[in-house]
């Protein structure tokens, strides 16, 4: 899904930026390595929520505009494009092959329901 | 040196490259792996469509990112004790030289890409908390007769104990940013610390915002190096600095065959009997070979827009700091 995903970015993004399609397609390992919560020994130091101080500095990798912040989901979104970067374990993922389409979910939830 | 001819020639049966440019980096005593692919020079002159080099390997730029992020997920568990076996703990030295000419001071927003194991970022908090405990003890000096008032005022001042400094670690690998995140709990860095996943060709990070930006043995490993530096550019608020810590070329013919000779023969075994993995190592040595000369690099960074470039050669050549700054 990742693939389709950055495609679909990609072309969209054509307009203002120029962004070859071999971004979109490198690391395809990252969405596939989700691992599970925790693998180590100990636990992980406190600050595992998010720190919104992060935030001034953030931007979409993709269209450089800022992020908001979902607590429920604990995910970055870009309202703009409609994409969601995940915080797993306290870090940010800001790549396309991590990100998921917001308005896509929903579109597919919709058709679900009829 | 033998003569350039017959070196040139013999690289051409061995590896069938289609030309020899000058000055160009031919391993030394490669005799016992039979690697006979084609190596294509990235970015400057032979630029296929869509290829470039993994080590010597030709692949295409889309297999290279993978390929590279399946090495450092393979080696990021004995990383730093890798480094420490293969460098014989100079890289240590040489990561302190590079803090040295950043000189830091207490307040200053450091970008470190690529630094997935923190060992830039722990060294910048080390260095600008040294600062901030010096400029406190000169206050001390010259407040040893305060009125009850500026004591009591003082205790309530919770001062920053790193006056402001901030360091954003930026890496497209999970597992190094981990074992980095696990480091910095182990050691006690919690403040003014922040761990991002992210690609160096694509900073998910606004237009001028940090002050320095390196980027400590990672830069050969991006598949577009003009795209880094191009985003490192853009990052870096104007007056802001760039700092590149890198392999590069030996100047010294002697130091250069017996460098050889290790990299090709030593730190492969190395990483086979200590890390069980040679390809990874392999790979390592030969992007070093594949990574421009110092000079043609300070091209490429005055290239991005980078003005006042200037290399420094540390241990022959061996490494060499780049440093530009964005005015």
């Amino acid at each position: 899904m990742p693939r389709g995903v950055c495609g679909r970015l990609a072309s969209a993004l054509r307009g203002t930026r120029a962004q070859p399609p071999a971004v979109a397609q490198r690391c395809v390992h990252l969405s596939v390595s989700r691992p599970s919560p925790d693998q180590s020994e100990r636990t992980r130091k406190p600050p595992r929520a998010f720190d919104p101080a992060l935030l001034e500095f953030l931007v979409c990798p993709l269209s450089k505009k800022p992020l908001r912040y979902e607590a429920s989901t604990n995910e970055l979104i870009n309202e703009e494009l409609g994409i969601a970067y995940p915080i797993i374990d306290g870090i940010p993922h800001m790549i396309p092959q991590a990100a998921r389409m917001t308005r896509q979910n929903k579109q597919q939830e919709e058709m679900e329901q009829q | 040196m033998a003569a350039p001819r017959i070196w040139g020639l013999w690289s051409f049966c061995c590896r069938g490259w289609s030309r020899v440019l000058p000055g160009c980096r031919l391993p030394g005593l490669r005799s016992s792996w039979p690697r006979g692919p084609l190596g294509a020079r990235p970015l400057s002159q032979e630029k296929r469509a869509t290829e470039t080099h993994f080590g010597f390997e030709t692949v295409s730029e889309e297999e290279k990112g993978g390929k590279v992020y399946q090495v450092f997920e393979s080696v990021a568990k004995k990383y730093d004790m890798m480094n420490d076996m293969m460098s014989l703990g100079i890289h240590r030295i040489w990561k302190d030289l590079l803090l040295w000419k950043m000189r830091p001071f207490p307040g200053t927003q450091l970008l470190d890409v690529a630094g997935g194991t923190g060992d830039i970022a722990f060294r910048f908090l080390n260095y600008v908390q040294a600062q901030h405990q010096r400029k406190e003890k000169r206050q001390l000096r010259a407040q040893q007769n305060l009125s009850w008032e500026e004591i009591a005022k003082k205790y309530q001042n919770e001062e920053d104990s790193l006056g402001g400094s901030h360091v954003m670690v930026c890496d497209i690998n999970k597992e190094m940013l981990k074992i980095g995140k696990q480091k910095a709990h182990a050691q006690g860095y919690k403040a003014g610390l922040a761990w991002v996943l992210g690609d160096a060709e694509e900073l998910p990070f606004d237009d001028d915002k940090f002050d320095v930006y390196t980027i400590a043995f990672g830069i050969r490993n991006v598949t577009h190096i003009d795209r880094a530096l191009q985003e490192a550019h853009r990052v870096l608020k104007p007056g802001g600095r760039f700092l590149c810590l890198e392999f590069s070329q030996v100047n010294n013919p002697l130091v250069s065959r017996l460098y050889d000779v290790y990299s090709f023969q030593v730190i492969p075994v190395l990483g086979e009997v200590i890390a069980g993995d040679w390809k990874s190592y392999q790979y390592l040595v030969e992007s070093i070979r594949q990574f421009p000369s110092q000079e043609e690099f300070k091209e490429m960074i005055e290239d991005a827009g980078f003005q006042k470039v200037t290399y420094e050669n540390l241990t022959s050549g061996i490494v060499a700091i780049h440093s530009g700054f964005k005015l």
